[in-house]
């Protein structure tokens, strides 16, 4: 009788389950592939491949089937995952055929590991069966706000990056706006002060005095901020335009003092404001003068804007979407536009009123006045506006037929502006073609490739003047013009919030989780240093994005660090800034030899780890799938840590070995643990620690690669060396990268793909701005493909 | 045993404190308002215009019902039976702030302002009110009760209110420092009242051409990317039919009058447009009411030391600079009249408005449930006084009575007449704003 073989399957995955993958592969639409398929060996190892042919056919098939696709009634499930030849040729070794495990050993059970592998069981024989394709897909959430903020843009421009840092200050005498009164001009880092019954500086009264404050306020990440000013004085606070006002105050009065306003904001873009701060003489007692200007960033407290979030020059106007979006599917790893329902449907409708509202108060009048010397026909005026507006969102020119439906005959049906403004923009902001990005196979290749290129980089669409001056000449079909293009476009503020996400992504740590931790144990781990220490591992990524190397081995071996007073004050003298006079986040003083880049980040460690102890397991599970790329098994069923107080002699390496030991939690666990154990130098906060308890900590692991080759480790030092390294953590990189970026796995753009790009990230001395631009050539050039009479996915791929 | 006909005999007569006088009147046997089925409607509607009055041709000479109507109260000739002047009632409020603001921010919170840094003319410098105004302290007594709960509970109208938060531009007051803002653009009242139904509108006008595009989308895509398009399309349909049945389901109530209003297209907010915009709102105010949107409002045309220039009249200097003028100035002295006799218009516009439209669910018209108070900051402009302040109330929402002209000979604080606005809208209260000018209680003799 035959015995079935179990080996563990493909990550079987649900559609709200958060887990990578690392490739996927879409089973429904391919079958007659999969019958055209013949196996063959990749690596020319023609005889071991036909040998083991053979015995699966002979002893493996009548429960497997022919390709490991499962036989019903047998061994249903199919045979695919991420074991090695050799994992795979120990299980049948040890256990197949099912009851006669003799009957296939040593050699034979090599050779039937390898044919399977190379046949259908690897990820990457069956990507060559059901080779994936571009999913045509909707606009994200993200993708929407991103692209309306842009279609704003165009008509009031965008940021350069900029060096500078704080908010541009003008100190007067006496209580308003007087060039001659100027006594000080300067840039503030940032407005914390209290001049109490002072002047606030030389030459100024200190009864009667206006401080102007003006900048731009570039934000962490997208999601909702509350912006606080405490003043005691009478203030006024524009922001997203210098004449949007924000909060008025006016009029001080009594002792109200606080002012909070809550706003969702857009990141990759600046945010110019300004505050008129005003001390005004009176006959009546003056109070001191105080003002602070705090936020409460997504997932922090409240903080003084520290100054690497404020730039002394105010940039142009911004909108940013306020109107609920709701979230996207998930269950690849990424975002992706694949769900239409009235929940989505509804939130387009309020999407299309908001932007119809702020292109009518602040839009509209902007283009009138700059037609003031067309002839005065308003209504032309407008649908000249509007042609625009829309031409942007469609991405693409509005031909005639289009601009008569989309705009004059809504136009023609109502007398009042606005409301012919939000007629159109409810029609054109629910259409196909804004909601849509790749409707575009009529389109040149200049656009087409345009198109891509901002969704690619901005998760939007081209609305930059010099972008779509390229299209318009046609200078983005050859392959150096498409790279010069995304070159150009990584520089900008919306590449750099998109490539943060990705880092994000790629750490786990794209939906924070709240961070809390015993306080008997760790007294002073509290959701304000979670937040600085969070805005601390930012700070490093972008300090090795941005660096002239851009070396991505540096994200594990950077021995220098960001911190603040108050991470210093917890984590010790290894965190003492280098200057211990100057606020916020800094570099630390010195490096240090226990620090390797954002691996043993205290942030990471921390979100890595339980509320009083490590958790090895996690550390590894977080290795295995993200940093190593690698696929596991979800556990049999949910477990609860071992308490520590039941085992008191027990290092935590120990009662996880423990809990682990039984044989079925040990296929996947020798593996987790094993990575997971390189880390425990790193406490439960992420300090470094050389004993548990009494016991020295023992910080060795091991790990199986991809290519089939034991690695083993000497604590966080060997890991970080060996992840920068390795041919494995490298590739799992750039497929995250990838896939954040295009929202479609490498594989839709051809099977070699991941491997070119890995093996060219390798041949460019691993430069991270490289890899994204290669990524963004990849993902957006077109090829000339005449459009058929019914197009095939072949055009809409552009791919030759 | 003495048979009391209304609660506030009831609470003079037997002594009854306010607060016991809550607790007896919602026991059912001595609930008035319960006893004859549905509690009838009440509203009350606070309109603002500022600078103060000419008294000679404002204040009727002959008290009592057979009172007679000067000048500036002429528009209201057909309202006579129906309207209440009330002379004597005096702004008594002290403490920070100059006259205009005290005016105002004192006005419907009778309690004084916060220290704080706007400076007028005169006296010290002051910020927000200390206390809630008696439009909002109604509202929120409203809305606490499911009987009188409605929509948005109360509505702030305002025509042509800078765009300046400062003490002389707010009236209403949700609280200790604060000031509610007046919207005082059509369309965004427009907006915040209609604007869903009006979305739902267009989108529902828009939709076939949506479907129409679709189809001529999907020649763009390959099979396979159909079908992400047909659910989509199919998505589209189904909100179609449902728009239908939803508008469907409008404009049958719109027949029993919930119909959105019209407004005029373009209108700027501009000084010339001060006319057709207060028409705009005050349309909006009745339909607002129709629709049961609120039973609370105000209605502030322009601001305390406000200065539209009413070209339409053919006056060409802004109000408040004629109000400072000398009674001597002849022409200045007529021109105010005018002013005031074109802010009567526009309350007897909304007094003619609520009396030819039919109460929605009941008996009567919207007047027949609603008072207009119209009220001013200051009694005289160019004295600055806050004694005499102008109070004209016309309608039957407060169950006053009405058809009269009250003289509170030597002045009462006008406190005492915010407690009679809380009480007659059911909510009798100890004192109103601040306790010292709240002493002798209501006005007693409003009530029939």
């Amino acid at each position: 009788m035959r015995r079935k073989l179990r080996l563990p399957p493909r990550l079987p995955i649900g559609p709200r389950l958060r887990l990578p993958l690392g490739v996927w592969i879409p089973l429904a639409f391919f079958g007659w592939l999969a019958t055209s398929q013949t196996a063959r060996s990749v690596d020319g190892e023609g005889a071991l491949f036909e040998k083991g042919k053979a015995i699966y056919a002979s002893q493996c098939a009548s429960c497997h089937g022919e390709r490991g696709e499962g036989v019903s009634g047998a061994y249903p499930n199919a045979l695919t995952g991420d074991s090695t030849i050799s994992e795979i040729a120990k299980v049948v070794d040890e256990t197949m055929p099912e009851g006669e495990p003799e009957k296939c050993k040593g050699e034979d059970a090599q050779a039937v590991a390898a044919y399977m592998h190379s046949a259908f069981y690897s990820l990457e024989a069956q990507a060559k069966i059901n080779p994936p394709r571009i999913a045509f897909a909707r606009l994200t959430a993200n993708q929407l706000r991103n692209s309306l903020s842009d279609l704003y843009g165009r008509f009031s421009g965008f940021s350069e990056v900029k060096a500078e840092r704080g908010v541009r200050a003008q100190y007067f005498e006496g209580d308003r706006y007087k060039k001659e009164n100027e006594k000080i001009a300067r840039v503030d880092p940032v407005i914390e002060f209290d001049f109490g019954k002072e002047s606030p500086g030389e030459g100024i009264s200190a009864d009667s005095f206006y401080i102007y404050w003006e900048g731009s306020l570039l934000p962490e990440r997208t999601g909702r901020y509350e912006i606080v000013v405490n003043s005691s004085c009478s203030f006024k606070m524009s922001f997203g335009k210098l004449d949007r006002i924000f909060i008025d105050n006016h009029v001080q009065s009594g002792d109200k003092t606080e002012f909070r306003q809550s706003i969702y904001l857009t990141a990759g873009r600046l945010y110019p404001f300004k505050i008129d701060f005003i001390q005004r003489k009176r006959k009546t007692e003056l109070p001191p003068a105080r003002i602070r200007l705090s936020w409460v960033p997504p997932g922090g407290v409240e903080q003084t804007i520290p100054e690497n979030h404020l730039i002394p020059s105010a940039g142009p106007a911004t909108f940013s979407l306020q109107a609920a979006l709701p979230p996207d599917d998930r269950s690849y790893g990424f975002e992706r536009g694949l769900a239409v329902n009235k929940q989505w449907d509804e939130s387009t409708t309020a999407s299309a009123v908001e932007f119809a509202q702020i292109a009518t108060s602040e839009l509209y009048p902007r283009y009138l006045r700059s037609q003031k010397d067309k002839p005065n026909d308003q209504r032309q005026i407008l649908k000249g506006f509007l042609e625009q507006l829309l031409s942007v969102a469609f991405r693409g020119g509005l031909d005639p037929e289009l601009a008569k439906l989309y705009v004059h005959e809504q136009v023609d049906q109502t007398e009042d502006d606005a409301e012919a403004i939000r007629r159109v923009l409810l029609l054109g902001l629910k259409s196909p073609r804004f909601l849509y990005p790749l409707v575009d196979a009529d389109k040149t290749i200049s656009r087409r490739t345009a198109n891509r290129l901002a969704l690619t980089l901005f998760d939007s669409l081209p609305a930059d003047e010099w972008l779509l001056k390229k299209i318009e000449k046609n200078e983005l079909e050859s392959e150096s013009q498409v790279r010069e293009a995304a070159k150009r476009m990584l520089g900008d503020y919306r590449a750099r919030a998109k490539l943060l996400d990705g880092f994000h992504e790629w750490l786990n740590l794209s939906q924070p989780a709240e961070l809390t931790k015993n306080q008997e144990l760790y007294p002073g781990f509290d959701s304000q240093l979670a937040m600085e220490l969070r805005q601390s591992l930012r700070a490093m990524i972008e300090e090795v994005v941005w660096s002239d190397t851009s070396d991505y081995r540096e994200l594990f071996r950077s021995k220098s660090a960001y911190t603040t007073s108050k991470i210093a004050s917890f984590y010790g003298d290894e965190w003492s800034p280098a200057d211990p006079n100057k606020k916020g986040l800094q570099k630390t003083a010195a490096e240090s030899d226990r620090r390797y880049g954002v691996l043993t980040h205290p942030l990471l460690m921390s979100q890595l780890a339980y509320h009083d102890t490590t958790s090895p397991i996690h550390r590894g599970v977080f290795l295995i799938r993200f940093m190593l790329g690698r696929t596991l098994r979800p556990p049999n069923e949910a477990f609860s840590p071992l308490s520590p107080d039941l085992h008191p002699n027990l290092t935590t390496r120990e009662r996880v070995t423990l809990q682990t030991s039984p044989q079925n939690c040990q296929a996947c666990h020798s593996k987790i643990n094993a990575l997971g154990f390189a880390l425990e130098n790193y406490d439960a906060v992420g300090r470094y620690r050389a004993v548990e308890g009494e016991k020295t900590i023992d910080a060795t692991g091991s790990y199986r690669s991809r290519d089939d080759l034991p690695i083993t480790f000497e604590g966080a030092s060997d890991l970080a060396n060996y992840l920068a390294d390795s041919p494995d953590a490298q590739r799992a990189f750039v497929n995250k990268l990838f896939q954040h970026l295009a929202k479609q796995p490498p594989d839709a753009y051809g099977l070699d793909t991941l491997k070119n790009l890995t093996d060219q990230f390798r041949r460019n001395g691993y430069n991270i701005r490289d890899l994204i631009v290669e990524i963004a050539v990849i993902t957006s050039r077109v090829h000339a493909t005449p459009l058929p009479p019914n197009p095939t996915s072949v055009a809409l791929k552009g791919q030759p | 045993m003495k048979r009391f006909t209304s609660r506030r005999e009831f609470l003079v007569n037997t002594g009854v404190s306010a607060a016991a006088a809550n607790f007896l009147f919602s026991l059912p046997s001595l609930g008035w308002a319960a006893s004859s089925g549905t509690p009838k409607k009440k509203r009350m509607v606070f309109i603002f215009s500022p600078n103060g009055v000419i008294p000679d041709h404002f204040w009727p000479s002959q008290t009592g019902k057979d009172f007679d109507l000067k000048r500036i109260l002429q528009p209201l000739a057909d309202f006579k039976s129906r309207m209440l002047t009330l002379h004597g009632v005096c702004n008594r409020i002290k403490g920070d702030g100059d006259g205009h603001m005290r005016g105002i921010g004192c006005l419907l919170t009778g309690i004084e302002l916060f220290p704080g840094d706007v400076q007028g003319g005169s006296d010290t410098p002051a910020g927000w009110s200390k206390g809630i105004s008696i439009d909002q302290h109604i509202k929120n007594h409203f809305q606490s009760n499911p009987d009188t709960q409605t929509r948005f509970g109360s509505l702030e109208f305002g025509v042509m209110v800078p765009e300046r938060a400062d003490t002389w531009t707010r009236m209403s007051y949700a609280g200790p420092n604060q000031p509610v803002a007046p919207i005082d653009n059509p369309y965004l009242m427009f907006d915040k009242l209609y604007g869903q139904t009006k979305n739902r509108e267009l989108l529902a006008s828009v939709l076939d051409e949506l479907t129409a595009d679709f189809q001529k989308v999907q020649q763009l895509v390959s099979n396979e990317d159909r079908r992400l398009l047909n659910d989509h399309l199919d998505m589209v349909r189904e909100l179609e039919v449902e728009l239908k049945t939803e508008l469907a389901q409008a404009t049958k109530v719109d027949k029993v009058g919930h119909a959105v209003p019209h407004l005029p297209a373009n209108v700027e907010e501009v000084n010339n447009n001060i006319p057709q915009i207060c028409k705009m709102q005050m349309d909006m105010l009745v339909s607002s009411f129709v629709a049961d949107f609120a039973r609370v409002a105000t209605f502030q045309i322009t601001n305390s030391v406000g200065e539209p220039k009413m070209r339409w009249l053919d006056i060409e200097e802004g109000h408040h600079h004629l109000s400072h003028e000398p009674d001597s100035n002849e022409e200045a002295y007529e021109k105010l009249i005018k002013i005031n006799t074109w802010y009567c218009e526009q309350v007897a516009y909304l007094a003619k408005k609520l009396a030819e439209t039919p109460e929605p669910d009941g008996q009567g018209s919207l007047l027949d449930n609603t008072t207009l108070v119209w009220t001013n900051e200051l009694g005289k402009g160019n004295s600055h006084t806050r004694n005499n302040i102008p109070f004209v109330l016309v309608g039957e929402g407060c169950g006053f009575s009405m058809g009269r002209a009250v003289d509170y000979k030597g002045g009462v604080a006008h406190n005492r007449l915010l407690m009679s606005f809380s009480e007659s809208m059911g909510i009798p209260v100890k004192s109103f704003g601040n306790p010292d000018y709240c002493g002798d209680g209501p006005l007693g003799d409003l009530i029939v």
